[in-house]
């Protein structure tokens, strides 16, 4: 009985419409006063996810203003999806020796 | 200037006293956990002081910095021994930094103006040399248990990047004539 009405959910769930796939998440840990991977290529539109993994707050802020997430938490994570192609240097404006850069296709 | 020699003396005798245990026995967890709350908690101590009695705003930025990262890693650390059922145990070490720690807030609060800045960004060069030498020579190799250890490897990089911002403060300062 129990079995049934399980088998019989997965299959309603199965059967559902799949969602549209989302682009393409990239994501760069934050880590030990570092960018990982420091240089990363993605194409247009897709996710760029940043993880904090450290004990403290960290921003993913581009030098020329292009992005800025503000201040992201400890175990927290800030998304962006870049929309013009270029290279953009970032870093962390509370550590200044934190740098890294994406380079958009 | 005494007062910060005093300090210094003080600090590295503190630190001294885990290098000699390095040669020994080591200190224990509990003392590690000791020795890791009350190195952080100085340091934010310090950086309340000068968040308000600050000259410079870059000085005043990096102290928020200070509270804010070492505050980090002292809730990181107070979680882990609370998880590992770890309670720390005050040692000769913990009790000297933290002796350390009051006398530098009585001379920084005897000062104003550039001369604080320049005496509290000096004592923030020092004391992260001096934290930086303990993890590497004491703390690290002697932590037993792995999350412990892993811990103290995680922070590490921080006390590294703190260490140079302070030293780019401490130029910048000398520059301006402070």
């Amino acid at each position: 009985m129990w079995v049934a009405a399980l088998l019989a959910c997965a299959g309603v769930s199965a059967a559902e419409p799949q969602r549209q796939a989302q682009p393409a998440a990239h994501t760069v840990v934050i880590e030990n006063m570092q960018y990982s991977p420091a240089q990363l290529r993605v194409h247009r539109g897709e996710r760029i996810v940043w993880v904090n993994k450290d004990l403290f707050p960290h921003t993913v802020t581009a030098t020329a203003h292009a992005f800025d997430s503000g201040s992201i938490a400890a175990n927290s994570s800030w998304t962006y999806v870049p929309r013009k192609a270029g290279e953009y240097a970032y870093g962390c404006t509370f550590h200044p020796s934190m740098k890294a850069s994406i380079e958009v296709e | 200037m005494k007062a910060t020699t005093n300090f210094c003396a003080l600090l590295v005798i503190a630190l001294g006293a885990t290098a000699a245990w390095a040669q020994s026995a080591g200190p224990t967890d509990p003392q590690i956990a000791a020795i890791v709350v009350t190195a952080n908690q100085v340091d934010i101590d310090a950086g309340k002081l000068a968040k308000s009695k600050g000259h410079s705003q870059q000085v005043k930025d990096f102290a928020q910095r200070m509270i804010t990262d070492h505050g980090g890693v002292n809730k990181s650390a107070t979680e882990l021994v609370q998880k590992l059922h770890v309670t720390p145990e005050p040692n000769a070490t913990s009790e000297s930094l933290k002796k350390g720690g009051d006398e530098n807030l009585a001379k920084l609060k005897s000062l104003s103006g550039a001369a604080f800045d320049k005496a509290y960004i000096d004592h923030e060069v020092s004391y992260h040399e001096a934290v930086l030498g303990a993890l590497d020579k004491t703390l690290i190799p002697s932590a037993q248990n792995a999350e412990l250890k892993a811990l103290l490897v995680k922070v590490r990089p921080a006390f590294e990047a703190h260490l140079e911002m302070a030293k780019q403060l401490q130029t910048q300062l000398g520059k301006s004539g402070a």
